[in-house]
C-alpha cells in the first residue's frame, strides 16, 4: 500500500512536471524499488474498456509516451 | 481501475488524446472516466492534478493537490461488482510495444504465444493468479497475436518451442530481451506462481533503477531510435500539424517539447465540458448572439 502511494505520488508530481515542461535532465529515477507493486495498468483501451464495465469501476485514464526524443525504454 | 495508453503508438490513441486535450495533441493526458467509458468524471488536462484541480481548485488536500483524496470520492459513487480475481487481463496491441513499456517501467513481461484455442482457455485460467497480492501490479502481460509479433523471436534470446508463457527480461531500450524462465502453457498455476516470483526477485536484485536523464543522454550517445506508430511531435495550437520538426519530441524533447510556451489553447478551469466520447473529435464553440457557449 505504502509503495502504491509512492508510486501515485510520483505520478502526479511527474505530470505536474510534464506540465510545466520539464527537460530530460530535469527528470531522476523513479522512487519506487524495482520488483515491488506498482498500478495494474490496461494498455489497450479495448481490454480497459471490458474491464470497467464488467466490474462497474471507473476508469484512471491516461495517454503518455514511453519514448523521449524516439529514445526507448522510457515511461 | 486504470489505463495508460501510449500516446505515439496509432492515430486511434492520438484521437483519444486530442478528444481530452480540446483538439490538440500533447504527449500526455488524463481524466476519469466512468465505467461506460464515456462519460467524463473529472476535467481533463495534462496530468492528473491538473485535471482534478479543475474541479477541485488549487491548493487542497494532501501534498498531491488533493488528487487521491478527488479520485476516492470519484470511486466512491460507483459499487463494484464481480471479482477482482476475475479481472480481464492485461494485454498490449504489439509485442514490440510491450517490451518497450517493461523496459520504461522496469517489470519483466509475461509473454503468452499459445494456439487459438489455449489462448482463450489461458486467458480465463490466469485471471485468478494475475490477480493474487503477490503478483498483480510487478509485471506487464501481453498475448502474442499472429500479425503484429509474427517477428518477435528476433529480439529475444533464449526462447525454446513454439509455444510457452515467457518470462522477459527487456534490455535498457526495449527493443531486444531474454528468457528468464519459460513455462508451457499447461502449467500449474502454481508452478506459474512460483515461477514469476522467482523471477521478480532475481530481477529486481539485479535490476538499477534507471536515471531517466542518464538514460536519454545514453540513448542520444547511441543513437537508439525507436519507430512508433506516429511521428514524434506535439500539436499544441491544435490545428491538426505537429508543431516541429520530424525526428524529434516525445516527452521532454528539446525546447518543443521540453518548453510551455504561453497557456495551452484550451480550457484551463472550469467544470468538466459535456460527455464526448474518446476519438471524438472537439466540437466547435457555437456562435450565438452575445458570445459563444
Amino acid at each position: 500500500m505504502k509503495a502504491a502511494h509512492v508510486f501515485w505520488i510520483s505520478i502526479f508530481s511527474g505530470g505536474l512536471a510534464l506540465a510545466q515542461g520539464p527537460r530530460p535532465d530535469d527528470l531522476g529515477a523513479s522512487p519506487q524499488p524495482v520488483g515491488e507493486a506498482g498500478v495494474a495498468w490496461y494498455t489497450t483501451w479495448e481490454t480497459a474498456r471490458a474491464e470497467a464495465e464488467r466490474s462497474n469501476r471507473p476508469i484512471f485514464f491516461m495517454a503518455a509516451a514511453a519514448t523521449c526524443s524516439g529514445i526507448s525504454g522510457v515511461f | 481501475m486504470c489505463v495508460r495508453l501510449e500516446s505515439y503508438e496509432s492515430e486511434e490513441h492520438q484521437k483519444m488524446v486530442r478528444s481530452f486535450l480540446d483538439g490538440r495533441f500533447e504527449n500526455t493526458a488524463f481524466c476519469l472516466l466512468a465505467p461506460d467509458g464515456e462519460t467524463r468524471l473529472s476535467g481533463t488536462g495534462r496530468s492528473p492534478s491538473q485535471g482534478l484541480r479543475q474541479r477541485r481548485g488549487p491548493g487542497r488536500g494532501r501534498g498531491d493537490n488533493g488528487v487521491v483524496e478527488a479520485m476516492e470520492k470519484v470511486a466512491k459513487k460507483f459499487r463494484a461488482k464481480g471479482t477482482k480475481e476475475g479481472a480481464i487481463l492485461q494485454d498490449f496491441h504489439s509485442f514490440r510495444q510491450g517490451l518497450n513499456v517493461a523496459s520504461g517501467d522496469q517489470r519483466l513481461l509475461i509473454f503468452v504465444v499459445a494456439t487459438e484455442n489455449d489462448r482463450k482457455t489461458l486467458g480465463t485460467d490466469l485471471r485468478d493468479l494475475m490477480s493474487d497480492k503477490e503478483i498483480i501490479g510487478k509485471f506487464h502481460m501481453d498475448f502474442a497475436d499472429e500479425e503484429p509479433d509474427s517477428q518477435w523471436r528476433d529480439a529475444v534470446k533464449g526462447e525454446r518451442g513454439k509455444t510457452g508463457i515467457f518470462v522477459i527480461r527487456a534490455n535498457a531500450f526495449g527493443q531486444t530481451g531474454s528468457v528468464m524462465e519459460q513455462l508451457p502453457v499447461d502449467a500449474t498455476p502454481e508452478e506459474l506462481k512460483n515461477a514469476l516470483l522467482e523471477a521478480n526477485t532475481s530481477f529486481a536484485k539485479t535490476e538499477k533503477r534507471k536515471v531517466y536523464s542518464e538514460h536519454v543522454a545514453a540513448g542520444r550517445r547511441a543513437r537508439v531510435h525507436f519507430e512508433n506508430g506516429m511521428p514524434y511531435g506535439e500539436d499544441r495550437d491544435g490545428d491538426g500539424v505537429i508543431d516541429h520538426r520530424a525526428g524529434r519530441g516525445g516527452r521532454g524533447a528539446g525546447p518543443e517539447a521540453g518548453e510551455r510556451r504561453g497557456p495551452p489553447a484550451g480550457r484551463r478551469g472550469g467544470p468538466p465540458r459535456g460527455n464526448r466520447r474518446p476519438g471524438q473529435p472537439p466540437q466547435r464553440p457555437r456562435i450565438r448572439p452575445g458570445g459563444t457557449e
